[in-house]
């Protein structure tokens, strides 16, 4: 490793107050390389010390091994199944492309007029299509620089520059900037601009300023998420009708989370994302918990006291919980630090509760 | 054996004292917070910056019980002590904000109380706690601080430590009249008090002068004869440390006897009462140490701020007490090590800082290993009196901090009026706290790191539309609160 060379002392006169405009008048710019011989450069990592003092908080609760490990979005590679997709995706387009100019030239033999107006109902379609082509790129690369800035922001925490952090402050102002209910967090935070913080504790403040009431909300459109799956699953005739409600609401879940991150993730990036948090799920630990795990630890305190289709309910809302977990992971422009991630346990509780709500309601009508 | 009583009866005092402090703890939750440091590290601005941050509602954002919004106000009270003046915060903070001046050097002790009303993060906490949280702060002059190590030596040790430091390479020429002077008589001649006062003020007069900005020694004891206080003149204040003390105690009536019974009337009369009131109970300690003076000053300087700082941090009671032990005594749990005028660095340079202060201090944090006491070191600025700026400088961003230096600063061949604003590189840190002692240590100058640092005139306040005031800018003030704090009103 080599040393940085020495630089001199100096002193600048400034032209006006601007510090940016700042003006070179004596300057030597003699500069020394003291002999290398050096050791490891002591990284401070001392500072850390009191944020890391409480990790990421590890509960030991049964429950909580319910909740899945934190999602990250898979790194999008080539391969042979995507070439082969591509390949025949082109080939169907050429397909298509034949069969459109034969349908023209086969038009335009028939009658001149029925020729154009097919030219013109292709022309428009192409153009609607380039449009529609545009805006999903689009969406997905907002989906993207959520994920970059996920990375950059936790780079910058270990950079004693802060420039790093400042400038993934400055993307974070800018991804909250259209959500008026962050207006005071943004404000607060900007006034620090000329102050001197850590990176870490920056990131740390602009978690828990801008996106802690964030948190709140996408906590809030889980649970009720949940609670909706549970009812709707608990009451539902038909397996089927379970199925397809469960499906219909983890997208809903997804795509709102999506869109309260700022992600915006258009059809195609709502595809990309509900595949990447399925694949997570499935990856972490069996999407279908339902018999083994699930009766294990719910088992016992809820289906004893409750019927057997509510504790089933809560079981669906509790895999509909999971799913919003990954999704939050996965759409938040931040890892969990400051905040503490919401686990399992958090919607246990209330999912319990709604259900024996609900039994003790039936009960008195029946 | 009559040191020896005095030492039971003030334990036995301490004691007291601690029973009283908490049986009036229990309706008023108490936290003692003793600012330390040597003279011109920063105390009085550190206090007066913490104070003003909280009064006016300052930019606190690492402060987390600020930041949440559960301290509901914080104002001055009235102090416990009746004997102590009080802590002219106002006049301080009226000096910093208005004039832009620094503090005056602090010539005599003061003490404030300041009350922060809050509410607990845990409702549990709420039940059962008053809400309400005071914070006794005590300022004096640095120099007294240097007597704490005195109070385990005797006279002999006393001279012979003053001795042996004077004839070190940085002090020698200063010492010289003093020590010659001390030379030529004998000891064990009949007791002269005009002798004693000629040998007192030469004594005085040789410490002053390593105290100088050019020397910017730091080993200095006894701290009085550099600051006296009130006692200015007194007997137990003419005295000096005499060379080559021969075998066997000292004859009656000779000069040696007067001068140790002094010795021993100062640590009786100034030091131990000084201890007992102020240090012996503290809670919470910050150490403010100024590395970048004794930086500019060069090597024997920083070693003497090591030597100075260990000997210091002997002196206190560190570690946690469990609830029976408490009631007797009083422990600091929590030490913060704070280096402070980081304004005078640009931010790229702080762990840098950090890391040298940590150095500074890591002989004398090695004894506290035991003891179970939780430590931080910050480089920390409770007043910041710059800006940052870069500057382009052969094709490469040179960090600049921006601010008015005071006059009489001096930078390669320029020196400073005090009223134009400047931009300033003070020179490199090392990036390797150890290389940079062995750099000092080695009598090669290219080898010793090139540092200037400049002080500045305290910033000038920007007002807001309606003529308010906007809070004193700090560095990380609100992570020392944090950490010395934070835990209390969590």
């Amino acid at each position: 490793m080599t040393r940085e060379p020495a630089r001199k002392p100096a002193a600048y006169r400034l032209a006006d107050d601007e510090p940016a405009e700042a003006k070179t008048t004596a300057m030597t710019k003699e500069r020394k390389r003291p002999p290398s011989s050096h050791k490891v450069a002591i990284v401070s990592e001392a500072e850390d010390q009191f944020l890391n003092e409480d990790p990421e908080p590890i509960d030991a609760d049964a429950v909580d091994s319910l909740t899945p490990e934190p999602a990250k979005t898979p790194e999008r590679r080539w391969s042979f199944r995507k070439i082969a997709l591509s390949a025949f995706g082109l080939l169907f387009s050429l397909a298509l492309a034949l069969w459109i100019d034969n349908l023209i030239r086969a038009l335009f033999e028939r009658a001149e007029w029925l020729g154009w107006v097919a030219t013109g109902l292709t022309a428009i379609g192409l153009f609607s299509l380039a449009i529609i082509a545009l805006r999903e790129a689009l969406a997905i690369a907002r989906l993207n620089s959520v994920h970059r800035l996920r990375q950059e922001a936790e780079a910058a925490r270990d950079d004693p520059r802060h420039s790093k952090a400042r400038a993934v402050l400055k993307g974070l102002i800018n991804t909250f900037d259209k959500r008026p209910e962050t207006a005071r967090s943004r404000e607060r935070l900007k006034e620090l601009d000329d102050d001197i913080i850590d990176a870490p504790h920056l990131m740390e403040l602009a978690e828990s300023e801008l996106l802690g009431p964030i948190d709140r909300e996408a906590r809030a459109m889980i649970l009720a998420a949940s609670k909706r799956v549970s009812i709707v699953t608990a009451i539902s005739p038909r397996a089927l009708v379970d199925v397809g409600y469960v499906l219909f609401e983890s997208i809903r879940l997804i795509r709102t989370l999506a869109y309260l991150y700022g992600a915006r993730p258009g059809t195609l990036g709502l595809l990309r994302l509900s595949r990447d948090v399925v694949g997570h799920l499935a990856v972490t630990g069996s999407i279908a918990v339902g018999d083994s795990l699930v009766q294990q630890v719910v088992g016992h305190g809820v289906a004893s006291r409750l019927s057997a289709r509510l504790g089933e309910g809560v079981i669906n809302g509790l895999l509909t919980a999971r799913i919003g977990i990954a999704a939050m992971d996965l759409c938040r422009p931040m890892r969990f630090h400051a905040v503490k991630r919401p686990g399992i346990g958090d919607f246990l509780a209330d999912l319990t509760r709604q259900a024996a709500g609900s039994r003790s309601s039936t009960d008195k009508q029946s | 054996m009559a040191s020896m009583l005095s030492r039971f009866t003030d334990e036995a005092q301490i004691s007291f004292d601690n029973i009283v402090d908490r049986a009036g703890t229990m309706m008023r939750p108490t936290v003692r917070l003793g600012v330390t440091g040597l003279s011109r590290a920063g105390k009085t601005v550190f206090i007066t910056a913490l104070v003003h941050n909280l009064l006016h509602g300052g930019r606190l954002p690492m402060f987390k019980a600020y930041r949440s919004g559960r301290i509901s106000s914080a104002r001055l009270e009235p102090q416990p002590d009746d004997a102590v003046p009080r802590f002219q915060y106002e006049d301080h903070a009226e000096a910093l904000i208005k004039e832009r001046i620094w503090p005056q050097s602090t010539r005599a002790i003061s003490e404030m109380r300041l009350t922060i009303n809050y509410e607990s993060a845990s409702g549990w906490n709420r039940l059962f706690s008053a809400g309400k949280l005071s914070v006794d702060i005590v300022d004096y002059p640095g120099e007294w601080l240097l007597d704490l190590p005195l109070l385990e030596q005797d006279y002999r040790t006393f001279s012979e430590n003053a001795v042996r430091l004077a004839a070190s390479p940085a002090r020698a020429d200063l010492a010289e009249a003093w020590i010659s002077r001390s030379r030529a008589i004998d000891v064990k001649q009949a007791a002269d008090e005009t002798l004693a006062r000629e040998l007192s003020e030469l004594f005085a007069q040789y410490l002053k002068a390593c105290k100088s900005d050019e020397r910017a020694l730091s080993t200095l004891p006894p701290g009085r004869l550099l600051m006296p206080g009130d006692l200015e003149g007194s007997p137990a204040l003419t005295f000096a440390p005499l060379p080559d003390l021969p075998v066997g105690s000292a004859p009656a009536g000779s000069l040696w006897h007067m001068m140790e019974h002094r010795y021993e009337a100062y640590k009786r009369i100034v030091v131990r009462p000084f201890f007992r009131d102020h240090f012996a109970r503290l809670d919470r300690q910050i150490l403010l140490i100024d590395a970048l003076q004794a930086m500019n000053a060069g090597p024997e300087a920083v070693q003497d701020l090591e030597r100075a700082l260990t000997d210091i941090l002997a002196c206190f009671r560190h570690g946690s007490s469990n609830i029976l032990t408490s009631l007797f005594t009083r422990r600091i749990d929590r030490l913060l090590v704070g280096a402070t005028k980081a304004d005078h660095l640009h931010h790229e340079s702080h762990d840098r800082l950090q890391n040298i202060a940590g150095r500074l201090v890591d002989r004398a944090l090695a004894r506290t290993q035991g003891a179970r006491v939780t430590t931080e070191v910050l480089a920390l600025a409770a007043v910041r009196a710059t800006r940052e700026a870069n500057v382009k400088e052969a094709g490469e961003d040179l960090p600049l901090i921006v601010g008015t230096p005071l006059a009489g600063e001096k930078i390669a061949s320029e020196t400073f009026d005090g009223n134009t604003k400047t931009g300033i590189f003070p020179g490199d840190l090392p990036e390797d706290p150890e290389s940079f002692f062995q750099a000092l240590e080695s009598k090669d100058d290219s080898e010793r790191p090139h540092i200037n640092f400049v002080r500045f005139r305290p910033p000038k306040l920007e007002t807001t539309a309606e003529g308010l005031t906007l809070s004193l800018p700090h560095i990380r003030l609100d992570r020392a609160l944090e950490f010395l704090l934070g835990d209390l009103l969590a």
